[in-house]
């Protein structure tokens, strides 16, 4: 789809949707800067030493999820994140205001966030890609290498577990 | 008319896991249909909370602040019985040695310098009472008699 596309092209369409996907994924902003770093590194060879991909947002979209994936395998940075938590993490002001913080109490926010967070990291991956990146259920199985079924049956039991949350919350 | 869909029915026609029959049903029920958009408008939420807000930091300082002063009082109440049990406790139970009188000790301490000093070999003729005289029950002068007895009477 876009084979052409020079680094800093690549950088700028995907940046900031990797970045949110990490983000979400691993649930640390710095963690997530460091793996859409690697991720556009890994973007570099490839467009210079191999096969450029056909499309890019999807082999872009499958380096940083496996990327994440590496990172939470690794562990230990999550325990120190969870002791480490400083007021750089606080997010600004002008970050929290959004329709959804106006539709939603904090408390009701951060039962959303609980309970995604309280998925397995598979059902995390697809609710992730398939609602908040907007892929279709073939982009999902795709991108993760699971079955067309297999995406619908995470997504089921996330979109209940997290709907189960909202409800309890409100 | 079958049932209206219960709610994993409706999440299962979200995901295209829906039967025919639930499908069928949702197209012809007014009642499901509206159930429906407004699970279609949780997840809308759901999904914009999560692209939109940031993550709250987690709360383990409040965890701490909340389970701190139980285990202080915790280990406080500890330290107190562990206190009391040495104190009043323990020490009611323990049986403490009755001291001895000097008169025992001076006995003791004849019977032992008997049995180390004798001539003959033998220790002292038991069942003879010794005298004890009261004047020497002192520790100067049982240590005296020690000596001399060591000595053979000797200065």
């Amino acid at each position: 789809m876009e084979p052409s596309r020079s680094p800093d092209t690549l950088v700028t369409a995907h940046y900031g949707r990797l970045r949110r996907l990490c983000r979400l994924l691993l649930g640390d902003l710095q963690e997530a800067e460091d793996v859409v770093q690697d991720v556009f590194l890994k973007a570099h060879e490839a467009a210079r030493f191999g096969q450029p991909p056909v499309d890019w947002g999807a082999w872009l979209t499958r380096v940083a999820v496996n990327a994440c994936h590496d990172r939470r395998r690794a562990g230990g940075w999550m325990r120190f994140r969870f002791w480490s938590t400083q007021v750089d993490d606080a997010p600004l002001a002008a970050e929290m205001v959004g329709p959804a913080d106006l539709a939603l109490g904090a408390e009701t926010r951060r039962h959303i966030w609980e309970a995604f967070r309280a998925l397995p990291r598979r059902q995390q991956e697809v609710f992730a890609l398939r609602y908040v990146e907007e892929r279709s259920t073939a982009e999902v199985a795709a991108v993760l290498g699971l079955s067309a079924g297999s995406v619908k049956r995470h997504l089921y039991r996330a979109i209940r577990h997290l709907r189960r949350a909202l409800g309890d919350a409100t | 008319m079958s049932r209206c869909l219960s709610d994993d029915a409706l999440t299962r026609v979200q995901v295209q896991l829906a039967t025919d029959a639930e499908r069928a049903h949702l197209a012809s029920c007014a009642a499901c249909t509206r159930r429906s958009r407004r699970a279609r408008h949780e997840l809308a939420l759901i999904t914009g909370v999560l692209r939109d807000t940031p993550e709250p930091r987690p709360r383990p300082a409040v965890l701490r602040r909340r389970w701190m002063p139980a285990a202080f009082g915790l280990s406080a109440a500890a330290v107190a019985l562990l206190l009391w049990v040495e104190v009043a406790v323990w020490r009611a139970v323990t049986p403490v040695p009755p001291t001895m009188q000097p008169q025992e000790v001076a006995a003791i301490l004849a019977d032992v310098s008997a049995s180390l000093f004798s001539v003959t070999g033998n220790p002292a003729v038991s069942g003879t009472p010794i005298e004890i005289d009261d004047s020497r029950l002192t520790l100067d002068a049982m240590a005296h008699e020690v000596d001399s007895t060591l000595t053979g009477g000797e200065p």
